[in-house]
C-alpha cells in the first residue's frame, strides 16, 4: 500500500514537473526570476573579490613591476603615430562610402552604441554547459538578448541570457553558436561555428559551414561577419582561415579556422547596443 | 543567529567555490549535512535558494537544479535502508551516483532543448562531482558546529 502511494506521488511530482519545465520553455518567466536572482547574487558575491583582485594586479603593475616600462611606452608612442595616421586615412574613405550610399540611395544601415563591459568570471556552476562568460552590464543598461559582444581583436559571441546588471555571453567557440561570415579579400560567404572547448588545452577552433565548393577563399584570410542573419552588424572580425580541404562526397568546402579573441585573456568586451533612434525610425 | 551566519557563509563560500571550479556543485554535500542533522525544513529553504544560485548563470532552461537535489535527496533516502548516515562509503558512493547523476540529467535536458553539450567535459566535469562530493562532506561534518548537531537525528 505505502509503495503504491510513493509510486503515485512521484508521478505527480513528475507530471507537476514536467508541466512547469514545458510552460517556463514558452513563457521564460523562471528563466528570468533565476536571472533576476540567483545570477545577481552570483554577481554580487564575485565582483567585490574581482575588485580587490584588480585593485592589487594594477597596483603591482603601476608601483613595482616597472621593468621595460620605458621601452613599452616608446614603443606605443610609435604605434599610436601609425594607428592615427591610418585612421585619418580611413575616415577619409568611410566619408568617401558615405558620400557614394547616399547617392546610389542606399537604405541606412543601423547605427549601434558601444557600451563597455568587464568580463567577471567565465562559466561557473554545473548547469553551464556551454561556453559562456559573464559581463557586469545587464537589463540596466540597455542589454538584451542576442546583444553582439566584441572585443577589438573580433568578435566574442552575443548575449545568452541578461539579468539586471550582469549578462552570460554565449562564446563563438560553443558548438550551438553560428554566425554569418564572409571572407573579407573573397567575399565567399559561410556560417562559422564553434567546435567546444579546446582539447588538451589547444586553442578552441570554429568550423565554417556551406561554402561552396568552387568559392575563392584562402587559408591566412580574414572572415567577418556579413550581417546576413541580422544579429552582428557586418565587417565585424570573425577569424582567420587555418584549413581548407576538399572533400569528394560534399558540396561544401570543409574549412577551419581560428578566432581572433583570445577568449581566456580577455578582461573587457564592447557590448552592441541598437541606437534607439534607428529602432524608433524603422519601426 | 549561528545557523543563519554558518549558511549564508557557507553560501558564499559554495559560489567561489564554483567560480574556480565549474561544473562542480558544492552545495549538495551541505544538503546532505542539513539532512543528516534533521533539519529537513531548513533544507528545503537551502535547496531553493541554491537552485536559484545553480539556475542563475546556467544555461539551460529552468529545470535541471529540481532535479539535482530532487535525484540526490532520494538517493540518500534509498541508501538510509542499507547504510547508517554518516557512514563514510554510503557518501563516496553517492558522490559517484552523483556524478553519473549529472551527466545523464544535462545530457537529457541538452537534449529536450535541441542543445549540442560537450560530451567530454561533461564526463570531467561528473568525475571531479564524484571526488568533491564526500571530500567536502567529510570537511563540512569537521567543521559544523557543535552547538548546531541535533544528535537525535541518527
Amino acid at each position: 500500500m505505502r509503495a503504491k502511494r510513493v509510486a503515485i506521488a512521484l508521478l505527480v511530482a513528475l507530471f507537476a514537473y514536467l508541466s512547469v519545465y514545458t510552460w517556463n520553455l514558452r513563457t521564460k518567466h523562471i528563466d528570468s526570476l533565476a536571472n533576476y536572482t540567483g545570477l545577481e547574487f552570483i554577481g554580487l558575491v564575485v565582483k567585490p573579490g574581482q575588485w580587490v583582485a584588480d585593485k592589487a594586479v594594477s597596483f603591482w603593475n603601476r608601483y613595482i613591476y616597472l621593468v621595460g616600462l620605458r621601452e613599452e611606452n616608446e614603443r606605443l608612442t610609435q604605434e599610436l603615430e601609425q594607428m592615427r595616421m591610418s585612421n585619418a586615412r580611413l575616415q577619409e574613405r568611410a566619408a568617401a562610402a558615405d558620400r557614394l550610399e547616399k547617392l546610389l540611395l542606399f537604405a541606412p544601415s543601423p547605427s549601434w552604441i558601444e557600451e563597455g563591459g568587464r568580463v567577471i568570471m567565465h562559466r561557473i556552476g554545473p548547469e553551464s554547459v556551454l561556453e559562456t562568460l559573464m559581463v557586469d552590464k545587464g537589463r540596466l543598461s540597455g542589454v538584451e538578448e542576442d546583444t553582439p559582444v566584441v572585443a577589438p581583436e573580433g568578435v566574442v559571441g552575443r548575449v545568452l541570457r541578461v539579468g539586471a546588471t550582469i549578462s552570460s555571453v554565449l562564446l563563438l567557440t560553443d558548438l550551438n553558436s553560428r554566425i554569418a561570415v564572409r571572407g573579407r579579400k573573397n567575399r565567399s560567404t559561410g556560417v562559422a561555428i564553434g567546435m567546444g572547448p579546446g582539447k588538451d588545452g589547444s586553442e578552441p577552433l570554429l568550423q565554417v559551414r556551406y561554402v561552396n565548393l568552387n568559392a575563392p577563399l584562402e587559408e591566412g584570410e580574414v572572415l567577418v561577419t556579413s550581417g546576413l542573419a541580422g544579429i552582428f552588424p557586418a565587417g565585424l572580425p570573425v577569424a582567420v582561415v587555418t584549413a581548407i580541404e576538399r572533400s569528394n562526397v560534399s558540396l561544401f568546402l570543409t574549412v577551419r579556422a581560428r578566432p581572433l579573441v583570445d577568449i581566456e585573456r580577455l578582461e573587457e568586451v564592447l557590448l552592441l547596443l541598437r541606437d534607439p533612434q534607428w529602432r524608433e525610425e524603422k519601426e | 543567529m549561528l545557523e543563519a551566519l554558518w549558511w549564508g557563509g557557507f553560501t558564499v563560500l559554495g559560489v567561489w567555490a564554483q567560480y574556480f571550479f565549474p561544473g562542480v556543485d558544492f552545495y549538495a554535500p551541505g544538503l546532505i549535512l542539513c539532512l543528516q542533522e534533521g533539519r529537513t525544513k531548513l533544507a528545503l529553504w537551502l535547496a531553493l535558494i541554491w537552485i536559484f544560485i545553480l539556475e542563475g548563470p546556467g544555461s539551460l532552461a529552468f529545470g535541471y537544479g529540481i532535479l539535482w537535489y530532487a535525484g540526490l535527496c532520494l538517493l540518500y533516502a534509498a541508501g538510509r535502508w542499507v547504510f547508517h548516515a554518516k557512514n563514510l562509503l554510503f557518501m563516496c558512493l553517492l558522490g559517484l551516483c552523483m556524478g553519473l547523476w549529472h551527466y545523464l540529467l544535462i545530457l537529457g535536458l541538452a537534449e529536450l532543448e535541441s542543445v549540442d553539450a560537450p560530451t567530454v567535459r561533461l564526463l570531467w566535469d561528473g568525475a571531479w562531482q564524484a571526488v568533491a562530493f564526500p571530500l567536502e562532506w567529510v570537511l563540512l561534518n569537521r567543521l559544523y558546529p557543535e552547538r548546531l548537531r541535533n544528535v537525535s537525528a541518527l
